[in-house]
């Protein structure tokens, strides 16, 4: 299995001085391509700020993340975004889309911030949205949908441009159950199709869904194993 | 790739219809005045000028520079050019002088009498009346002869029609009898001049010869002189003239010759023109001002409003330069719409009261141009602080507001 994500010694340390937080403590992490994660911790453990950086959203204060073998610890935000845009597809709690564009248009962003000519991200888009069953809703706006279907449009514009990663922040935390279920076999289908997929969740019943759990509390991985009740 | 980021700029543009209207009004208005007082002032320029073209346009007036040389002109220098240069009506000296009519004992009137040749006929002021103008051996003889305003006429004899009849004409001293062989409309000069002084000041116009010999004068001291042009020919005639006043006066290279193509009347009212009109653009350009603020403020707002949408939006990989194209965009879109609405309005509001006060209306291609791209400016430099603020914003910040 090839390295996707490594995480060396990853410190990071909000208010440096008497008042310091460490939202991460001498964090190391590898996961490696085509597998499927969850990583569990309560609220302040440290999850959002590790989801932050496995998404080049932020940086480290002190040590290493490799992004397919790409040292991306201390980039500017322009590269930032580049790499953001080329090899993750996030997914978030509040699904994220931009009110006044239709799904379409959503699932057409990240392409059109790749350079993707028009011809081409019409098809990408569309195939994306096909392939979580909203062929019929590419002109709704986000208001004219409910909430599952705004997460796979969320889902669909993340998986558009085939980025290697995919990171679910609570990807089912503003759903109903059905939806939520609807949501996971989603995910669970892309990452049978060969997708590494990495979920982040204060939530055991939506951990459970995935093929390895990683528990993080203070700032510190506490454990990481393969998940026993996992099931295709 | 920016034709997108354009895109995005009309659609969030589109879906706040009602305060992207409001912003642009400010800017509409701005336009609309500006341009409305420069088509304005372009139309009252035009009109005056037009008014004042009858008065000096189809003539030359030749001078020194009485800093550089004392030499005057003489006759055969006039008569020179007369012969020598195609296209011109005739040469003239405009020679005014004063003096003052006798009418009987103890009543006098000021007399400003041009002095001149008989081509002073085609200057395009004269319209004889009755009788005729004085001719070229009128000139020639040096006859006492004079043509009389209808003003002129009236004051002195009581009637208009006084050909055949004589006036006296005190010189500074020698009374001089002329005899009136014609009258002519009072000219738009006459009236002009007229105005300045509260007695009345006759006008006359008299064979320069006789002139000369009435007030003892030599004749070869012309100092200003005046060429009437028959078309479209002004600069040709001008730099002949030029050549050979210079050649036969010995003042080649010296710079002494001062030729003006009116009566200095273009120039004067142009600039009091130009004047007015710029002071009051500036107070409309400052409407201008005020409507780029509020771009500005609305653009701030707009920012602050969709720091979520800006957060996503670097999520998926928009870099600082995207956001940054993106909200100038919009706001230079929304001053270049208000901009050629404004325009629309002004060259309407502009057209009617130049209709209603009857200047001549026209638009200047130039200025079309210069507001459109003033227009689209303002956004752009009032757009730059918001689009800057958008563009820095924090991802992880932008995403966590509500």
């Amino acid at each position: 299995m090839k390295k996707l994500v490594e995480i060396k010694d990853v410190c990071k340390i909000y208010n440096p001085g008497e008042n310091e937080v460490r939202a991460l403590d001498h964090v190391s992490l590898i996961i490696g391509e085509g597998e499927f994660v969850a990583i569990i911790g309560q609220s302040g453990s440290g999850k959002s700020t590790l989801m932050n950086m496995l998404g080049c959203l932020d940086t480290p204060t002190s040590g290493k993340y490799f992004l397919h073998g790409q040292d991306v610890s201390h980039m500017t935000d322009d590269e930032q975004s580049d790499v953001r845009n080329r090899e993750i597809g996030f997914i978030f709690q509040g699904f994220n889309l931009i009110p006044s564009l239709t799904a379409l248009e959503n699932v057409e962003l990240p392409l059109i911030y790749r350079g993707v000519g028009k011809k081409e991200r019409e098809n990408l888009s569309k195939a994306a949205l096909n392939s979580v069953g909203l062929s019929k809703r590419m002109t709704h706006k986000p208001n004219e949908m409910s909430g599952g279907q705004q997460q796979r449009v969320a889902i669909a514009r993340a998986i558009a441009q085939a980025p290697p990663i995919l990171l679910a922040d609570e990807p089912t935390g503003n759903l109903d159950s059905g939806s939520s279920k609807e949501i996971i076999s989603i995910i669970k289908r892309l990452y049978n199709e060969g997708r590494t997929v990495i979920i982040i969740t204060h939530d055991p019943g939506i951990a459970k869904q995935a093929k390895r759990i990683i528990t993080i509390s203070d700032g510190k991985i506490v454990s990481d194993m393969m998940n026993p009740d996992y099931v295709d | 790739m920016y034709l997108e980021y354009i895109k995005s700029a009309l659609s969030s543009i589109r879906s706040n219809k009602g305060r992207s209207f409001l912003t642009m009004l400010g800017i509409i208005i701005g336009i609309a005045a500006v341009l409305t007082v420069l088509i304005i002032g372009d139309g009252m320029k035009a009109t005056v000028n037009g008014e004042l073209d009858s008065i000096g346009a189809t003539s030359i007036t030749v001078s020194m520079d009485s800093t550089k040389t004392d030499k005057k002109f003489s006759p055969e220098l006039l008569n020179d050019i007369e012969e020598n240069i195609d296209g011109i009506y005739g040469v003239s000296p405009s020679q005014n002088m004063g003096g003052s009519f006798i009418v009987r004992d103890n009543l006098t009137y000021d007399a400003y009498i041009s002095a001149g040749f008989a081509a002073m006929e085609k200057s395009g002021q004269v319209t004889i009346v009755h009788g005729r103008y004085f001719s070229k051996s009128d000139v020639d003889e040096a006859k006492k002869v004079i043509v009389l305003s209808q003003t002129t006429a009236k004051k002195i004899f009581g009637y208009e029609n006084v050909v055949g009849q004589s006036v006296q004409l005190d010189a500074y001293g020698p009374v001089v009898e002329f005899q009136v062989v014609g009258v002519r409309k009072d000219m738009t000069l006459d009236t002009a001049f007229a105005s300045f002084s509260d007695s009345p000041t006759l006008m006359a116009d008299a064979p320069y010869t006789s002139i000369c010999d009435a007030y003892g004068i030599a004749s070869d001291n012309i100092e200003s002189f005046s060429i009437y042009l028959e078309g479209e020919n002004k600069e040709e005639v001008l730099s002949k003239t030029r050549s050979v006043v210079e050649n036969v006066m010995g003042l080649r290279g010296e710079n002494a010759v001062k030729i003006s193509s009116s009566l200095g009347f273009d120039s004067t009212t142009d600039s009091i023109l130009n004047i007015i009109t710029s002071v009051v653009a500036i107070i409309a350009a400052i409407s201008l001002l005020v409507g780029g603020i509020g771009v500005m403020n609305i653009m701030t707002v707009s920012v602050t409003e969709r720091t979520r949408e800006i957060g996503i939006r670097k999520s998926l990989g928009a870099r600082t330069s995207s956001i940054l194209t993106q909200f100038l965009a919009e706001a230079a879109i929304l001053t270049f719409t208000g901009g050629m609405i404004g325009m629309l309005l002004g060259i309407t509001i502009s057209y009617i009261i130049c209709k209603v006060i009857d200047f001549s209306f026209y638009v200047n291609p130039m200025l079309v141009l210069i507001v459109v791209a003033i227009s689209t400016a303002i956004g752009l430099f009032f757009g730059i602080y918001p689009a800057k603020r958008a563009a820095k914003l924090d991802p992880i910040e932008a995403l966590r507001t509500e």
